[in-house]
């Protein structure tokens, strides 16, 4: 076991000391989240640019947004679509005269909404509709309540005091559709550092997988066999290498991003876990990559193309729950799609080890496939190394 | 003295022999490139394996240093079979490969941590023998520089500082000083005689007959994977049959101290000219003195004495009808 582990710190030397990884390593994943989520906006409530003449439909379309977390930027109309058009903001609603009148006079309200094409443009349109629908039901209970002949004052204090006494059940937002579900209660960067610990660990294992190639190349493996060290060893030094290297990079983005954007990863050490299991399976594609081609420079190629692929497919560019029915289907293919509804879940719904039992078995199921096949193509391209 | 098909070089055993090769054979495809080579070293023993490109230096090592398995023959180390299975003996063995197996990324203590570790050493007995080590190759004062940033002649010396750190029963060089500028070769030449007068076992290859005459007790001259001849370098150079060449220059009666030299035992011929005579001698170092005298006292006065002796590249071309370097 020691002469393994002094192979696996020699190999995470090695990845450290490589100084064209710092960047890639350490500082682009993090400019990624803030990327992503710049993209997402500020809070979890989406960013709304409102329009509208002074009337009591735009105030109290302000108040219902402002009171829900979205960030309400009131401006005129062409300004609404402009922030919309550049990505400033999620969603425009544009008040006009005759919606005001209608909701001043308890009539039916349509409002126009340009939505943008953000990640969260969407999640975004379904909170301001519930916010105009939650206006509009109250607008009907007043006028339910004059009509039954109270005074519209004493009408409103009733609605008040039975807006109070309900708060907690309106705090589940109702009519919104699954994805806003989905994203709320989110932080701006908490989905981009989940998607970008997953991207990295698995870019970075599978083009960290040239040093395995280089080794071959230089003679220390040669020499390393030459020392009293069995080939059982040295793929073992070899794996655990490749997983110490991944989980370096994991544990790095998800500390970084927790201390600089306060990304919160619901039960840190439940998602730390996945990152680990998803680890695995990197290291696992590290070494077949590392063993089966001999061009160090094909290798590193191959292994951005296909992190990057794989990543982009596995929901580690886009959020999955927007991708279209089929496509998810096949972005189940990848361990991304899988390490993600797992950290999705102890990230978004507070999710158990039990809950999310059904990913960690999947994901252990392609490290078990990807390490067996690894260790096999390992073993034999050490031959080739003689 | 190269082996054929009937396998007969086994050599009688020598008790205390620290590696025995009897016959082995390798194969890569078609290619023998090893074919029933027989060598063993004593304690203290620098052995050479001279021979070109191509001969089977390499191949014989990794078979020697357990990381080839052998298609025919056996190799023991201190009365252990070596092989690829057979683990624990390499710790006896420090092999210097020809390629610099050395981490670039990392500096020389690092490297030399590193491989110790994988001999077994830790924690302060690996701290003081790396410092030792790194005293002995010279690289104390650069031991915390990334190696990519060492000159070629400090990098050979790190590959062979590795070699040493685990005071390997068997050192084994693989053409150590290929690409080193002259003054390094010396100094790595100098650490192997060195090693060797404190009772390690060299086995050395190179293409470079100096070395092999300066450093090694024993040589075995190599081509197409078969030893060709074996020896000390004296016994070798004997058996091309060519003779020692001395010559006089100078002036007085130079056809008389012609006949005077040819009447001497050790002499096998003298030719003069005007100036000189051309002997052919056996042993000249042990003749020289007789011959002085002899021609002296014909009455020769001598501006110059010139020893000439054949080397192993004469054997080597005698052998093999082709030249050592290409
Ligand atoms: N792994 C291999 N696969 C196929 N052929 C090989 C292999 N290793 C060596 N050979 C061949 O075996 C022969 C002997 O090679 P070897 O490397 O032992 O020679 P060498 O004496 O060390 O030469 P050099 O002085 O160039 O290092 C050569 O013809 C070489 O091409
Ligand atoms: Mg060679």
């Amino acid at each position: 076991m020691r002469t393994a582990l002094a192979i696996t710190s020699v190999e995470l030397k090695r990845f450290l000391a490589d100084r064209s990884n710092i960047f890639f390593v350490f500082v682009f994943p993090l400019l990624l989240v803030l990327f992503i989520g710049a993209q997402f906006g500020g809070g979890g409530g989406g960013r709304v640019a409102l329009s509208g003449p002074d009337s009591s439909l735009t105030a109290d379309l302000a108040a219902q947004l402002a009171d829900d977390d979205a960030q309400v930027t009131t401006v005129t109309a062409d300004d609404a679509r402009e922030l919309v058009a550049r990505g400033r903001a999620d969603v425009s609603v544009v008040v006009t005269d005759e919606a005001a009148a209608a909701y001043d006079a308890g009539d039916d309200v349509a409002v126009p909404l340009v939505v943008g094409n953000g990640a969260q443009s969407q999640a975004t349109a379904q909170r301001v509709q519930s916010a105009l629908d939650a206006l509009a039901l109250e607008r009907g209970q007043l006028a339910a309540l004059t009509d039954a002949g109270l005074s519209a004052e004493s009408a409103r204090q009733a609605l008040a005091a039975a807006d109070t006494a309900l708060r907690p059940a309106r705090m589940e937002i109702t009519n919104v559709s699954e994805i806003a579900q989905e994203f709320a209660g989110l932080g701006q960067f908490d989905y981009g550092a989940a998607s970008q610990v997953l991207l990295f660990v698995f870019l970075i294992s599978l083009a960290g997988s040239t040093t395995l190639i280089q080794s071959r190349r230089l003679g220390v493996t040669r020499r390393t066999l030459a020392a009293p060290v069995t080939t059982r060893q040295a793929v073992a030094g070899q794996a655990l290498g490749r997983l110490a290297i991944a989980t370096t990079q994991g544990v790095y983005i998800m500390a970084a991003s927790t201390l600089l954007f306060g990304v919160d990863w619901g039960n840190l050490a439940l998602a730390f876990l996945v990152v680990v299991v998803f680890g695995l399976v990197a290291a696992g594609a590290a070494m077949v990559l590392g063993s089966v081609i001999d061009n160090d420079a094909a290798a590193g190629g191959v292994g951005v193309g296909v992190g990057l692929v794989a990543g982009a497919l596995g929901g580690a560019m886009y959020p999955i729950e927007l991708f279209p029915d089929s496509l998810r289907t096949v972005a189940h293919l990848t361990p991304h799609a899988w390490a993600g509804q797992a950290l999705a879940e102890v990230q978004r719904h507070g999710a158990g080890l039990v809950e999310i039992l059904p990913e960690l078995g999947v994901l252990l199921g392609y490290a078990a496939v990807l390490l067996l096949v690894g260790a096999w193509v390992l073993r034999r391209s050490l031959a080739r190394a003689i | 003295m190269s082996s054929d098909s009937s396998g007969t070089t086994a050599a009688p055993a020598h008790q205390g022999d620290v590696l025995v090769v009897t016959d082995v054979v390798r194969r890569f495809g078609d290619l023998v490139a090893v074919d029933g080579v027989s060598f063993r070293i004593a304690p203290g023993e620098t052995y050479g394996l001279l021979g070109p490109n191509g001969a089977g230096k390499t191949t014989t090592i990794s078979m020697v240093a357990g990381l080839l398995p052998a298609d025919a023959g056996t190799i023991t180390l201190l009365g252990r079979a070596v092989g690829p299975r057979h683990t624990d003996v390499k710790r006896h063995v420090g092999l210097v490969p020809q390629d610099l197996a050395i981490y670039p990324e990392l500096s020389a203590r690092e490297n030399l941590v590193f491989f110790g570790r994988l001999q077994g050493m830790w924690g302060r007995a690996l701290t003081a023998r790396v410092d030792e080590v790194l005293e002995i190759v010279g690289l104390a004062d650069r031991a915390k520089d990334a190696t990519k940033e060492y000159s070629g002649g400090m990098k050979r010396r790190l590959n062979i500082g590795i070699g040493l750190l685990h005071q390997p029963t068997l050192l084994i060089l693989d053409e150590p000083t290929v690409g080193v500028d002259p003054q390094s070769r010396n100094a790595i030449l100098e650490s192997v005689e060195a090693l060797s007068h404190e009772g390690m076992a060299v086995l050395y290859t190179t293409h470079y007959m100096e070395e092999a005459e300066r450093l090694c007790d024993r040589i075995a001259i190599i081509d197409s994977g078969r030893v060709q001849a074996e020896g000390t370098r004296d016994e070798l150079i004997r058996l091309t049959g060519e003779l020692d060449r001395i010559r006089l220059t100078g002036g007085g009666d130079v056809p008389e101290a012609a006949a005077a030299v040819r009447a001497l035992d050790a002499v096998a011929s003298a030719d003069a000219d005007r100036h000189s005579v051309l002997l052919a001698v056996r042993d000249a170092p042990t003749a020289v003195a007789g011959v002085v005298t002899a021609a002296t006292a014909a009455g020769m006065t001598l501006d110059d004495v010139e020893i000439t002796r054949p080397n192993l590249e004469s054997v080597f071309l005698q052998l093999t009808g082709k030249a050592l370097r290409d």
